[in-house]
């Protein structure tokens, strides 16, 4: 079976690398696609601007979604992922810093499968990273692609 | 004439009658003179009266208008009265507007801090991780040790954003009051000390039965800052002993947390609910200094109070009170048994 990809939607370049390099040290294969803000990831989703022409029968196996983004933030993409025919299914997970109430709450609200807090530490951070991949690319079921 | 007209009686009666004619005419004078004198005096009398009574008159009617004109000012000022209040109410709100505004910033701060600061204390862990792993080989011990410090610091710094944002949730968060089983809660919060630490060996004492009016939320973290205190600070008695009690006072009641642990000095008690104070070095014993802070605002939420009492190397008890609490739901027989 082919691997699918993860949509990374991140805006911190730091945090980016960290997530890869600890992908990559916890063995998780899949191909790690980057939003750097809100806008960009509606445009890899939707295949619009940059991204117009993309064949968006292929969607990611799993968003891995910051909430404070340069542009549009991350509950604006979440709503917009799940108003849509065709990306509404995609497990969305949640990974930030906030754990503010207000933030869970409207995650929620909107659908999103998951609500991880990026912990400071890095080997923390490298096993929640894994453990996410785990369930949502290995054990999980993802829903059937909509060719 | 009669033969005794000349007698010496009947002269002398002529002689007293016409005594007493000249009496008579002379007190009839007197009573004209003194009738006339009455007379007078009515007159003047009428006439002063009359005169009195026309000033009374003027004066009535100065005073009717002055009632009036006092009524007048009366209407004008309760007018200005009552616009000085509506813009006294209008200036309220407005500031009650301001405030909320100000208090809705501190949270967007609140929360900028949680998201800003945390994001690159994460990257420094883990680029320092990166280089311990990636490029250790090329340091010496020396070197690796100070990798480990930078991580450690970071942790730290970690812990005082996270306490610095529970500080503020706890001033931030909705209050709802119900009837709080403190017993209880005590009792789990002490298990969860026992769990995180079970290599400790500490006696704590609960007295059974308590019940408060609170926020059972807020109460919770209190119970675990204080019962959390009297765990740290009896890491080093063989015989740590903490107890969990109510004392009555008149009309009130103060719940206290009593450990035998390293205590402090009465001297600097006015610096321990203060955000960031410690009076114990971290290495001693670790903490934020923000525990007691936290502490603090909730007593003051509940309209309570929150104070200290300690002797170096003794033990320490912090009391609080809860405002509006009668306590009148308690079982006060059970008082005093151990657990």
């Amino acid at each position: 079976m082919e691997t699918r990809m993860i949509l990374l939607v991140e805006d911190n370049p730091s945090d980016v690398d960290l997530a890869r390099r600890a992908l990559d040290k916890k063995g998780v294969l899949n191909e790690l696609v980057v939003a750097r803000d809100g806008q960009e990831a509606l445009d890899f989703l939707f295949g619009t601007g940059p991204y117009a022409g993309r064949d968006t029968a292929v969607q990611p196996a799993l968003v891995l979604l910051d909430l404070r983004l340069p542009k549009v933030d991350g509950l604006t993409v979440l709503g917009r992922v799940r108003a849509d025919e065709g990306t509404r299914k995609i497990p969305v997970v949640i990974l930030t810093t906030s754990d503010e109430d207000s933030d869970l709450d409207a995650a929620y609200s909107l659908g999103a499968n998951s609500f991880i807090r990026k912990p400071i530490d890095f080997e923390r951070f490298a096993e929640a990273l894994s453990q996410i991949g785990m369930y949502w690319l290995v054990l999980n079921e993802p829903p059937p692609l909509n060719r | 004439m009669t033969a005794e007209a000349g007698t010496p009686a009947v002269q002398e009666l002529q002689s007293r009658i016409d005594e007493l004619q000249t009496e008579l005419t002379t007190t009839n004078h007197e009573i004209l003179s003194l009738t006339l004198e009455l007379d007078q005096r009515v007159e003047e009398r009428t006439a002063q009266l009359q005169a009195a009574q026309d000033e009374l008159q003027r004066t009535n009617s100065d005073l009717l208008q002055l009632t009036l004109e006092l009524e007048d000012r009366v209407a004008e000022r309760t007018d200005e009265v009552r616009m000085l209040n509506a813009e006294l109410e209008r200036r309220v709100e407005e500031r009650t507007a301001e405030l909320a505004e100000v208090n809705k910033e501190l949270e967007t701060f609140a929360y900028s801090v949680s998201h800003d600061l945390r994001a690159p204390l994460r990257g420094i862990d883990g680029w320092s991780l990166a280089l311990l792993e990636d490029y250790g080989d090329a340091l010496d011990d020396t070197g690796r040790g100070f990798i480990r410090t930078v991580r450690a610091e970071t942790e730290r710094m970690a812990q005082l954003i996270d306490a610095l944002l529970q500080l503020s949730r706890v001033t931030r968060r909705e209050m709802r009051r119900e009837v709080v089983d403190l017993t209880g809660l005590a009792r789990e919060v002490a298990e969860e000390l026992r769990q995180a630490d079970a290599d400790r060996r500490a006696e704590i004492v609960i007295v059974p039965g308590i019940v408060a009016h609170g926020d059972r939320t807020l109460l919770r973290a209190v119970l675990q800052n204080l019962l959390g205190n009297a765990w740290k600070f009896t890491n080093k008695r063989e015989h740590a002993r903490i107890e969990l009690g109510i004392v009555l006072g008149p009309g009130q009641r103060a719940y206290f947390v009593r450990d035998n642990g390293a205590g402090f000095n009465m001297a600097f008690s006015s610096k321990l609910f203060a955000p960031f104070q410690r009076l114990h070095n971290t290495g001693e014993f670790p903490g934020t200094g923000v525990g007691l802070a936290t502490v603090q605002r909730i007593i003051g939420r509940h309209g309570g109070r929150v104070w200290a009492e300690g002797v170096p190397d003794e033990g320490a008890t912090f009391y609080f009170t809860l405002g509006g609490d009668h306590g009148d739901q308690d079982d006060p027989a059970g008082r005093g048994q151990p657990e």
